[in-house]
């Protein structure tokens, strides 16, 4: 009997929609994700966060049981992904990383293969194609092949495809990454509607503002490990100090870090000419800070007072600029790649 | 340094890239010597039986008289690889590269069949060792394998050359690629892998006038009996038939790139 | 919702292998010119060995005096074996374009997404031999009665859906389409290494011992004896039971290897 992820008993809502335990994937002898702990309950928006080859992918894939575990254990939707890997894949949507559609195919055969991958009957199947098609708006580019659809509408056909079956859990591996901000927001909108409904969503992102703005719950993973955990909120707040950012004259900025040094904590800059100095009593440090500059001689260009952002929190705990690992990562890839 | 200097340095660099990249990537190799050799095996077990047959010319062993077809399948093969490994840079665009470079034009092309002979020559070698390995003699020693070896590696420059004129005609791997089955017509349709006079028509006559199979000739002849001058002479104006039409080809094929950008 | 929902897992699996083989048939239909080379492969064969080979119906122990009689079923299923093996390397492809996880997260059964590759190879093998036998009648092969015919393209799509195995296996084990050479040359290898060119006796040596074990000589044979000769039960069944260990055993190994592609 076929029951794609049906909430109709009262003990799969007390349970979480996942429960990650010590969940580990070894490559060779390299770990690439390193003994991780989540719970992410039922309608909740989950943000993973992390740079590229922080092992948010093979997580995914090991949740969506497209990767064996080599240690530790999870339970999606309320089933062993290990042992009960085919009722998992009957009650979770994914729409991954490469978006893996068929160039070939027009939008529509694809949501309707979808369908009868998901074993919903043709005419019930083709009903809510159609429908999807319209809810993500590509019905008039339903019936053009994929090989001719732009990246947003790949994506969109994508995430249409993984809510054929109206899962209870949702992957969206990095959904937005490459997309032009219109295109952005759109699926942002999309991912509120779908949690607005109930769903669970489980999403890995590259970008701070996303798991910012969607996410109810942020989990920060880098090199296989959870760094931090909690709403974006308080991690924020965990971080209590907010920061000084200074642009000063050019050549100065070694002499202003050691006459700052005293007066709070020197943090990493995206570049050479800012110093940012997190300090404990916010807008009433800044006299004091201007003074000793002043004192010094060095000249004060702009001076802002900046909260924490989760990029803060992640060069909290893991020494670097999630931002710069993105663009550096950029610069490596080959044109074309 | 001489412009000549300049030159050959620039095709020896190319060159040198061209068999680099050819030799790194074995899954590309392995077809052109691995089909050939499977083909050369089970033709030589399967057709054997046509020793026997009236006007058969006297050979050691079957396999003695298919080892130049083995030769020149492989030497076309390369050729058509060849073709596709230009065709692929133009896709990549390594080709603006060495367009906006201040080199003469054909020193690219000339750099690109560096590879190809390359190849030819790897060719040769192996099936001279295959047959020597499963007891088929060189009728004329060694100066017949010198012979064999030069020839099939002109002939991988050659078709080489009408290789790399497709590509830089459609700058598409896949339409060079696409041509594999034209390489075995062209195969079928000469004596390379039978007697020219014991084939059936309408494959006897077009065999008679192929120039694959003066080639195919020139390198079985020293095999099976002893060089002889004639074959040698009309296999070496094949191979520069071949030549010359690639070299037409390819200039006409590089303006037209040149021009359309 | 639900009672809309449930209809009996053999239904969904046919509903799924009936997709999946609908989706293969897009590149035929909607590639300009991607049936050439399947279809144009084996009729040069057919062509160039009938051409260079011809005269070797003049030795004794031929059952025929002509060579395109003979060689038509090897043409045929020369096709068979490049359209399975070019179905591998369509999976390969699947795999690098990340298509395949598309079908590996869905609920259905591994052996019902392997099913879709190897049927969808058996039918489209139906399409080379079609044009291949076509050539050879009017080339003035012997007709091999309906049920000759039967058998022969029965042979052909069964020796598809045995390359297809071979080729998923492959393209499974290496997830890379540059494993395509190694589909190729198995199939060529397989088919050619059996009584394709000359009948056993006329084989050389070491070529007889491997024809004698090499099961396809059973299906060439059963796929041949109605262009030869007269149509027999004894032919045939040899050939039935080559096909059935084959797809048994490569079939295995694919579904293994798709059953494995999680770890």
């Amino acid at each position: 009997m076929h029951d794609p992820g049906h909430r109709g008993a009262v003990s799969f809502l007390a349970m979480p929609a996942i429960v990650v335990e010590g969940l580990e994937r070894a490559f060779d002898k390299v770990l690439a994700v390193q003994g991780i702990d989540i719970v992410v309950e039922e309608g909740e928006i989950y943000g993973f966060l992390g740079p590229n080859g922080a092992g948010k992918t093979t997580t995914v894939r090991m949740l969506t049981t497209l990767l064996l575990p080599t240690g530790g254990r999870a339970a999606v939707a309320g089933h062993d992904i290990v042992k009960e890997a085919r009722a998992v894949r009957a009650s979770i949507g994914v729409a991954l990383q490469e978006a893996a559609l068929d160039p070939l195919m027009t939008g529509r055969e694809l949501i309707r293969l979808q369908a009868t991958l998901q074993g919903i009957p043709t005419a019930e199947g083709r009903r809510r194609a159609d429908s999807l098609l319209e809810r993500v708006d590509l019905s008039a580019a339903a019936d053009r092949r994929v090989g001719g659809y732009s990246g947003g509408m790949k994506r969109r056909l994508d995430l249409a495809a993984a809510l054929v079956h109206e899962p209870r859990v949702l992957f969206l591996d990095e959904p937005t990454t490459g997309l032009d901000p219109v295109s952005r927001k759109t699926i942002w909108e999309e991912v509120r509607a779908l949690n607005e409904g109930g769903t669970t969503v489980f999403l890995t992102t590259q970008y701070l503002e996303e798991a910012d703005q969607l996410a109810d719950n942020v989990g920060i993973i880098d090199s296989g490990r959870i760094v931090a955990e909690g709403t974006p909120e308080s991690l924020k707040a965990e971080l209590g100090n907010p920061h000084i950012q200074l642009q000063l004259a050019q050549g100065s900025i070694a002499e202003a870090e050691s006459i700052l040094a005293p007066i709070g904590k020197l943090l990493p800059t995206k570049d050479g000419s800012r110093v940012l100095l997190e300090v404990e009593n916010g807008a009433a440090d800044i006299p004091r800070v201007v003074r000793a500059l002043d004192e010094a001689g060095i000249g004060v260009e702009a001076l802002e007072l900046v909260k924490p952002t989760l990029d803060d929190v992640f060069v909290e705990k893991t020494g670097y600029h999630l931002e710069d690992e993105i663009e550096e990562k950029a610069e490596q890839e080959p044109v074309g790649a | 340094m001489s412009s000549w200097a300049r030159n050959a340095r620039v095709v020896r660099a190319l060159g040198m890239r061209s068999v680099r990249q050819t030799f790194r990537r074995p899954q590309l190799i392995a077809p052109i010597i691995v089909f050939p050799t499977i083909l050369l095996a089970i033709q030589t077990g399967g057709a054997s039986g046509a020793l026997e047959l009236p006007g058969f010319p006297p050979v050691q062993s079957f396999l003695q008289f298919m080892l130049a077809g083995a030769m020149v399948q492989s030497l076309m093969l390369a050729g058509n690889s060849g073709g596709i490994a230009l065709a692929v840079d133009i896709e990549m665009g390594f080709t603006d590269r060495l367009f906006s470079a201040p080199i003469p034009r054909f020193t690219i092309v000339l750099g690109r069949l560096a590879g190809t002979a390359a190849l030819g020559l790897f060719a040769s070698f192996w099936f001279l060792a295959i047959g020597l390995l499963f007891g088929a003699e060189i009728e004329s020693g060694i100066a017949g394998a010198l012979l064999a070896i030069f020839l099939v590696t002109a002939a991988a420059m050659a078709v080489g050359g009408i290789g790399a004129a497709i590509a830089l005609r459609t700058g598409s791997a896949s339409v060079v690629q696409g041509l594999f089955p034209l390489v075995l017509v062209v195969l079928f349709l000469s004596s390379a892998f039978f007697p020219q006079d014991l084939m059936i028509e309408p494959a006897k006559t077009i065999a008679r006038y192929n120039p694959l199979s003066l080639i195919v000739e020139g390198i079985r002849e020293p095999m099976i009996s002893g060089i002889e001058v004639g074959d040698t002479l009309y296999a070496l104006l094949a191979i520069l038939g071949i030549v010359v039409l690639g070299l037409i080809l390819s200039d006409r094929a590089l303006r037209h790139r040149l021009r359309v950008g | 919702m639900e009672a809309t929902l449930t209809i009996p897992a053999w239904r969904t699996n046919l509903a799924t292998i009936g997709a999946l083989m609908a989706r293969a048939k897009n590149e035929l239909i909607r590639v300009p010119g991607a049936a050439i080379p399947g279809v144009l492969a084996p009729t040069i064969f057919f062509l160039g060995l009938n051409g260079v080979f011809g005269a070797l119906t003049q030795l004794r122990g031929f059952e025929t005096g002509a060579y395109e009689s003979f060689i038509v079923p090897i043409s045929m299923l020369q096709g068979a074996g490049f359209t399975g093996a070019a179905a591998g390397v369509n999976l390969a492809r699947d795999i690098e374009q990340g298509w395949l996880d598309r079908l590996l997260v869905s609920p259905a059964p591994r052996w019902v997404l392997l099913a879709g590759t190897v049927l969808a190879a058996s039918a489209r093998a139906l399409i080379p031999a079609t044009f291949v036998l076509a050539i050879a009648l009017a080339l003035g092969a012997s007709w091999p009665g309906v049920d000759g015919l039967l058998i022969t393209f029965f042979m052909v799509a069964a020796m598809a859906a045995v390359a297809a195995c071979w080729g998923s296996f492959l393209a499974l084990r290496f997830k890379s389409q540059s494993a395509a050479p190694l589909m190729q040359a198995g199939m060529m290898a397989l088919i050619l290494t059996t009584t394709a060119y000359a009948p056993l006796a006329l084989l050389a040596g070491w070529l007889q011992d491997i024809a004698r074990v090499n099961p396809v000589t059973q299906v060439v044979e059963a796929a041949r004896q109605g262009f030869v000769g007269s149509v027999s039960w004894a032919e045939t069944w040899p050939g039935l039971l080559a096909l059935a260990g084959l797809l048994a055993v490569l079939g295995s190994l694919a579904l293994r290897e798709m059953r494995r592609t999680a770890l």
